[in-house]
C-alpha cells in the first residue's frame, strides 16, 4: 500500500539528511566533554548532570532552529516597536527626554527598553514550550527517563536563555544601525545582554509556572501577552518616569520592568539613571546597575522557587 | 531473597500495591502480583479499572500510597532512577518530538539513557530498522500517520535494551492493519528474552500476546492465570443456539421482534431449569441464547430436544471453547462494550 510514497519519502529523506546531522553531530567542545564524563563501554552508561544539561539544551535548541517562527515572533513585534517609536514619536519623546537626559537621543534611550522587550516576549515562548511538552507527552517521556530532572529544565531554561542573549544582540545591532549609541562600548554591550539575560528569568519562571498551571497552550499565550503591555508601558520603558501620572509612577516602582530597563540603559547610558531606588554607594550607573541587578536576581530567585515547586509538584504526581 | 538488580529477582513484584489519589478517589486497592523475567505480561481491564495507575507507579511517575513495588529487584520508592535506568516505558498517549526527525526522536532517547555515544547511531538504525521506519529517518515526525507514530514511539522506548518494557494500551486507536504490525514488533521484542507489561482493553490482543494475564476491576485483582486457564475458570463450553427468523431472513423481519424476543426468553428459561446445567450461566443474545456450562457438549443435544418439544424451531447451534470475552463476562458480569471500546481511550482517573 505504501510503497510508493515510502520510496518517495526515502528520497526526500536523503536530501536533507546531510544537514540534520550536521546540526546535531557536529564537533562541539562541551559535547565531547560531555560524551567523556559518560564514558564508554558497557550496554548504557550513568548520565552526568552536565551530560543532561547538555542533551536538553541541545533538544531546545534543534527545536528553536525546526520553528524559526518562535525566532521571529518573539522579535519582530519588539523591532516594530523600536522603529515606529523612534520614527512616530521620536520628536515629541525625544523633547521630554532631553530635559531629564540632556543630550540624549530617543533612539539611544529607547534601545534598552526594547532589548528588555525581546526578553520578555521571548520569555513567554519558554511556558509555551512546556505546554507542548506536556501535550505531545515529552515531558512525561523524560520524567520515565535516568535524566536528572533538574538538568533537564535547567538544559531548556540555558536553550531560551542562549536565544534570548542572540535576540537583545540583534535589537542591540539594529538600534546602533538607527543611531543609538552604547557610551560603553563593547563591555556594556556585552553587560546588557547579560541584563536581558537575568531579567528574563523571572518571566521564563512565571511563564512556566502559568504552563504547569493552565496546561494550555492558549492561555499561556494569552496570560502571558496580557500581562506584557501593561508591563511595558507602566514603567521607565519610553519616557521617564517624572513626565508620567503619579499612578503609573507608583505602579513602576513595582514592576520589574522598570528595573531590567534602567539597569539596560545605565550600561548604555553610562549614568545613574534609576529613580524608583536611590542608591549613592557606588560610582555613577554603578547606583543603578547594582541595586538593578539585585532586583532582578531576587526576582529570578522568587519567582523561580514558585516554578520549581509547581514542576515538582507536576512531576511527581501528573494526575489531574 | 535475590538482591537487587540481580538476575534472579522477578522483573515486576507487588505487594498490596494501593494508591489513593489526592482527591480520595481509590484507584488501585490492593494488587499484588509478580511477574517473572521474559514473560508476556498481560493487565486486563475496562476503562477506569486502574491499569494505568498501576504502570504509572511501576514506571516511577506516581509513589504508591501503600505497599510495596519492586521492579528488576529495585523499590520504586527508594531507587526510581535504577528502575527508569532498567525500563522501557511506552505510554498511553503518543509520546514523541513532532519537531525532530524520526532518526533525532530516537537519539535523544539514546542520549537520555545514556547510551555510550560510540554505539548511538547503530543503536538508531537497528532501532528504526525493527520498526521499519529507517526509509522515513530523516523525516519531521510532525508528518507521520498515527500507526507510524507509535512504532517510532515503540522505538524510542528500546533504546537501552531494558530487560522489561511497559506498554500502556499501544494500540487504541489504530486500525486493525497498524494494530497487527505492532503485535509483531512485540512478539519479536519478547522473542528477544524482554519482559513485557501489557495493558489493553482488547481481549483478542491480551489473547494474541500474552502468555500470562491479570484481570483488574475496580482498583482490584479479579482473576489471574494463562489464557487458556482463564477461559477454563469461565467454567465450561459455550453452547450457543439459534432460532428461527432470528438470522434476520427478509420474511421476518417487522413487527415480528415481540415474538422472537419472547421466543429466547422462553428458551432461556427452559435452559436455566434444565436439570443437567446445575452451574450453567445463560444468556440471550442477538440471534438465540448462549449457554455456559461444564457440561454443555455432553448434554447439548438433551436440551435441544427440550426446546424442540417446547414448539421451539432450533435453526442452528454451535458448542466452542469460551473466549475471553466471556471470561470478563463472567467476570465482571457486564458485556464488554466492544464499540466504546474502539472509540474510547481510557483518560488518567481523576
Amino acid at each position: 500500500m505504501s510503497d510508493a510514497t515510502g520510496d518517495e519519502t526515502a528520497g526526500e529523506a536523503r536530501a536533507d539528511g546531510g544537514t540534520t546531522e550536521s546540526a546535531t553531530a557536529g564537533p562541539s567542545a562541551a559535547e565531547t566533554a560531555a560524551a567523556g564524563v559518560a564514558g564508554e563501554g558497557g550496554g548504557r552508561s550513568s548520565n552526568t548532570f552536565l551530560g543532561d544539561v547538555w542533551v536538553n539544551f541541545k533538544r531546545w535548541n534543534v527545536k528553536a532552529v525546526r520553528n524559526p517562527f518562535v525566532l521571529v515572533v518573539s522579535l519582530v513585534q519588539p523591532v516594530i516597536f523600536l522603529v515606529l517609536f523612534t520614527e512616530v514619536f521620536g520628536n515629541v519623546a525625544g523633547r521630554a527626554v532631553a530635559e531629564g537626559l540632556p543630550g540624549v537621543s530617543y533612539e539611544t534611550y529607547l534601545v534598552p527598553a526594547i532589548a528588555i522587550q525581546v526578553s520578555l516576549a521571548a520569555a513567554v515562548t519558554s511556558g509555551i514550550g512546556l505546554v507542548n511538552d506536556i501535550e505531545n507527552g515529552m515531558f512525561e517521556k523524560v520524567l520515565v527517563s535516568p535524566m536528572n530532572r533538574t538538568a533537564v529544565f535547567l538544559g531548556k531554561t540555558a536553550a531560551e536563555v542562549f536565544r534570548i542573549a542572540i535576540q537583545v544582540a540583534i535589537i542591540l545591532g539594529l538600534g546602533m544601525l538607527l543611531g543609538a549609541e552604547i557610551e560603553t562600548g563593547v563591555v556594556g554591550a556585552a553587560a546588557i545582554v547579560a541584563t536581558g539575560i537575568v531579567f528574563s528569568l523571572w518571566f521564563v519562571a512565571l511563564s512556566n509556572s502559568l504552563a504547569v498551571l493552565t496546561r494550555d497552550q492558549e492561555s499561556t499565550i494569552i496570560g502571558a501577552n496580557l500581562l506584557q503591555f501593561p508591563l511595558l508601558f507602566l514603567s521607565s520603558a519610553f519616557l521617564p518616569l517624572s513626565t508620567l501620572p503619579d499612578w503609573i509612577q507608583t505602579f513602576a516602582r513595582l514592576n520589574p520592568v522598570t528595573y531590567g530597563v534602567d539597569t539596560a540603559r545605565a550600561l548604555m547610558l553610562d549614568r545613574d539613571v534609576m529613580t524608583v531606588l536611590e542608591v549613592s554607594r557606588f560610582d555613577g550607573a554603578m547606583n543603578t546597575v547594582i541595586p538593578g541587578f539585585a532586583v532582578l536576581l531576587g526576582l529570578a530567585v522568587g519567582f523561580g522557587s514558585v516554578a520549581v515547586f509547581l514542576l515538582s509538584r507536576a512531576s511527581s504526581s501528573d494526575v489531574q | 531473597m535475590a538482591s537487587p538488580g540481580s538476575d534472579e529477582s522477578p522483573a515486576i513484584a507487588v505487594d498490596g500495591l494501593e494508591l489513593t489519589y489526592s482527591d480520595g478517589t481509590r484507584a488501585v486497592d490492593g494488587v499484588d502480583m509478580t511477574v517473572p523475567r521474559g514473560e508476556f505480561f498481560g493487565f486486563l481491564g475496562p476503562n477506569g479499572a486502574g491499569k494505568t495507575t498501576t504502570i504509572k507507579v511501576l514506571a516511577t511517575l506516581l509513589s504508591p500510597t501503600a505497599g510495596s513495588v519492586t521492579v528488576n529487584g529495585f523499590d520504586v520508592r527508594s531507587d526510581p532512577r535504577k528502575v527508569r535506568e532498567s525500563i522501557g516505558y511506552m505510554a498511553q498517549e503518543t509520546s514523541i518530538d513532532p519537531e525532530l526527525t524520526a532518526a533525532e526522536n530516537v537519539r535523544f532517547a539514546c542520549e537520555a539513557y545514556g547510551v555510550p555515544r560510540g554505539q548511538r547511531a547503530d543503536r538508531v538504525d537497528e532501532l528504526l530498522d525493527l520498526v521499519d521506519l529507517r526509509d522515513v529517518a530523516d523525516k519531521r515526525a510532525e508528518e507521520f500517520s498515527g500507526g507510524m507514530k507509535k512504532r517510532l514511539d515503540a522505538a524510542t522506548a528500546l533504546v537501552h535494551r531494558p530487560p522489561l518494557v511497559f506498554l500502556d494500551e499501544p494500540t487504541t486507536g489504530l486500525d486493525p492493519k497498524a494494530r497487527n504490525r505492532l503485535w509483531d514488533y512485540f512478539r519479536r521484542i519478547n522473542d528477544r528474552g524482554t519482559t513485557i507489561f501489557l495493558t489493553t482493553q482488547y481481549l483478542e490482543e491480551a489473547d494474541q500476546l500474552c502468555d500470562r494475564l491479570a484481570v483488574i476491576l475496580d482498583g482490584e485483582i479479579v482473576a489471574e492465570g494463562s489464557p487458556a486457564e482463564l477461559k477454563r475458570e469461565v467454567g465450561g463450553e459455550v453452547l450457543e443456539v439459534h432460532f428461527e427468523g432470528d438470522d434476520g431472513g427478509e420474511g421476518d423481519r417487522g413487527g415480528d421482534d415481540g415474538n422472537r424476543g419472547s421466543d429466547r426468553e422462553r428458551a432461556a428459561e427452559i435452559a436455566r431449569e434444565f436439570d443437567a446445567f446445575a452451574d450453567a450461566t445463560v444468556e440471550v443474545t442477538d440471534d438465540g441464547i448462549a449457554v455456559t456450562a461444564p457440561t454443555a457438549r455432553e448434554h447439548g443435544t438433551d436440551l435441544l430436544v427440550a426446546l424442540r418439544d417446547a414448539g421451539l424451531t432450533v435453526t442452528g447451534f454451535n458448542v466452542r471453547a469460551p473466549t475471553l470475552d466471556d471470561v470478563f463476562l463472567a467476570i465482571t458480569g457486564e458485556e464488554v462494550e466492544t464499540e466504546r471500546m474502539d472509540a474510547g481511550r481510557e483518560e488518567v482517573q481523576a
